[in-house]
């Protein structure tokens, strides 16, 4: 019946559709998270200690995932265009494992976005930042990095000043509270680097010290890095299950 | 002599009444205050505070010294104005213990002109001088102060060593006290819905494709088990169609 020959040349075309969709994702994949191991945010030294190993390893098998979609994608096409069962078969148990890394990849990549609040950044910014007597070089890389921060960015602390005030840190050991109610990097600074007006930036008058945290400015590239992983792996995988379901159907049509 | 006793009994109010004039202290109406506007940050912090000046309360009295006096709040009922400046009993360098009240920032009316020009910010930053703080040959020293209070301040005009004027005793001022730093809660404070969503989904997806292998895979053990009648011979480069009536009448059709 001609019906049913257009039909099985629909669902061959779909699937062939389908797999150069996927086959094009997997090659974005691996170049997305190539340009995330490669070209890590310059806040790392500030994630270090946290659970940044968690979102290396949801990169790096971002990486090998998109290649094996790549490398499966042309498996599938061939399948589908030669109806052959074993070749079907193989396909679909290997894109199955490579659903299942694809999974835990998101997973990973979603929970340390999740893991990454402001608290985590406060307790080890008061904790580290200028450290009297730094245990080893990555203190000063922390001290360094978030003067920077705190400079470009126009903001003091991670949610304000008030940090400084409300909690003590390793800053206030070595600064005196009447002379350094924040630290000097959250005054308005003149071109030489020096306040504007030091006074007013201790009494905290509004135009003479940033007010604003800098929370924003360093959940912004994290959140960003995390939903190109997370969220367009998630895509890719709605999309897999529906190519999948599709090479499934076909495959229990397929005569032998 | 009607008037004599009269004369006596007028006498000794008058008496009464410059006697206090006598000690001199006018009681000014002006209460000291923190700073409300502008809005300053840094208004209290662990060891400072920031007061408005007062301005256009001591007019009266251009050739008095001005004193701030910066006392515990329980200290000061026993605190005497003839206290002077610059004295171990008001010594910054004693307090709290056993000095219960300081007295500091020395200024004349000329430091605080009247009336205040706008767009000016007039304060006094109590504890700002850290330089001087353990030097006791400044006992007036603005040093910070040693804990959080409560303290309460007033302003004390001095002529010479005599009071003539005072301002009210400020309300309790008390400064903040720091956290420690382990109090910060860090762990997993919960999940967001988006991870979840991501979790919940793809779990399900997975499962579906899972039973969709299982059901593929005892459909083709049935069929190879079970010789149905869809099995023939496999042949080696053609595409099958389900319906091989057609193959001949449709040879375009062919991919």
């Amino acid at each position: 019946m001609a019906k049913s020959d257009d039909c099985v040349h629909i669902l061959q075309g779909l699937l062939v559709f389908g797999n150069v969709v996927i086959g094009m994702c997997g090659i974005a994949l691996t170049a997305e998270c190539i340009y995330f191991v490669s070209n890590p945010h310059d806040l790392s030294p500030l994630l270090k200690t946290t659970e940044d190993s968690d979102f290396n390893a949801a990169a790096w098998i971002g990486i090998f995932v998109g290649l094996a979609l790549f490398a499966l994608s042309i498996l599938g096409i061939i399948g589908v265009i030669k109806a052959s069962r074993t070749l079907l078969l193989v396909y679909i148990i290997l894109m199955l494992i490579t659903f299942a890394f694809e999974m835990a990849s998101c997973i990973t990549a979603a929970t340390h976005q999740d893991s990454l609040t402001p608290d985590v950044f406060l307790k080890q910014m008061l904790e580290r930042y200028q450290k009297s007597e730094p245990a080893n070089n990555s203190d000063n890389e922390f001290t360094k990095t978030w003067d920077e921060l705190m400079l470009q960015n126009h903001c003091c602390g991670v949610l304000g000043p008030s940090d400084w005030q409300e909690y003590t840190s390793a800053f206030r050991l070595t600064h005196s509270d009447a002379d350094y109610p924040w630290p000097r990097t959250c005054c308005v600074l003149d071109a030489q680097g020096l306040p504007v007006n030091l006074d007013g930036c201790k009494l905290g008058v509004s135009g003479y010290y940033n007010s604003n945290g800098c929370y924003d400015a360093i959940s912004g590239p994290v959140n960003t890095h995390a939903w190109g992983v997370a969220w367009f792996g998630f895509a890719i995988l709605c999309w897999t299950f529906c190519v999948l379901l599709g090479t499934m159907f076909y495959w229990s049509g397929i005569d032998y | 002599r009607p008037r004599h006793p009269g004369g006596r009994t007028m006498l000794l109010p008058l008496l009464l009444l410059l006697l206090p004039a006598a000690h001199g202290t006018v009681q000014l109406p002006y209460r000291p205050d923190l700073t409300e506007k502008p809005k300053l940050e840094g208004l209290r912090t662990a060891s400072t505070f920031v007061l408005d000046q007062p301005r256009c309360v001591f007019k009266d009295y251009g050739n008095a010294d001005i004193w701030l006096v910066v006392a515990l709040d329980q200290a000061i009922s026993n605190f005497s104005n003839t206290a002077g400046p610059g004295t171990p009993e008001t010594a910054f360098q004693r307090f709290p213990d056993p000095v219960r009240a300081y007295m500091t920032l020395n200024a004349t009316l000329a430091n605080y002109p009247c009336p205040k020009p706008d767009g000016e910010i007039t304060v006094l930053r109590v504890g700002s001088e850290t330089s001087c703080a353990e030097d006791v040959s400044r006992p007036t020293c603005n040093g910070p102060l040693p804990g959080p209070g409560p303290y309460r301040v007033k302003f004390l005009a001095l002529e010479g060593s005599v009071p003539v004027a005072e301002t009210a005793w400020s309300v309790p001022i008390m400064l903040r006290t720091a956290k420690s730093p382990s109090s910060i809660p860090t762990v997993g404070s919960g999940h967001s819905a988006g991870m979840i969503a991501i979790t919940t989904i793809l779990s399900i997806l997975f499962a579906v494709l899972l039973a969709g292998l299982v059901a593929m895979l005892c459909f083709w053990s049935s069929d190879s088990c079970s010789g149905s009648s869809t099995f023939s011979k496999p042949e080696s480069v053609s595409v099958r169609r389900y319906n091989t009536h057609h193959v001949y009448d449709q040879p375009a059709a062919r991919l």
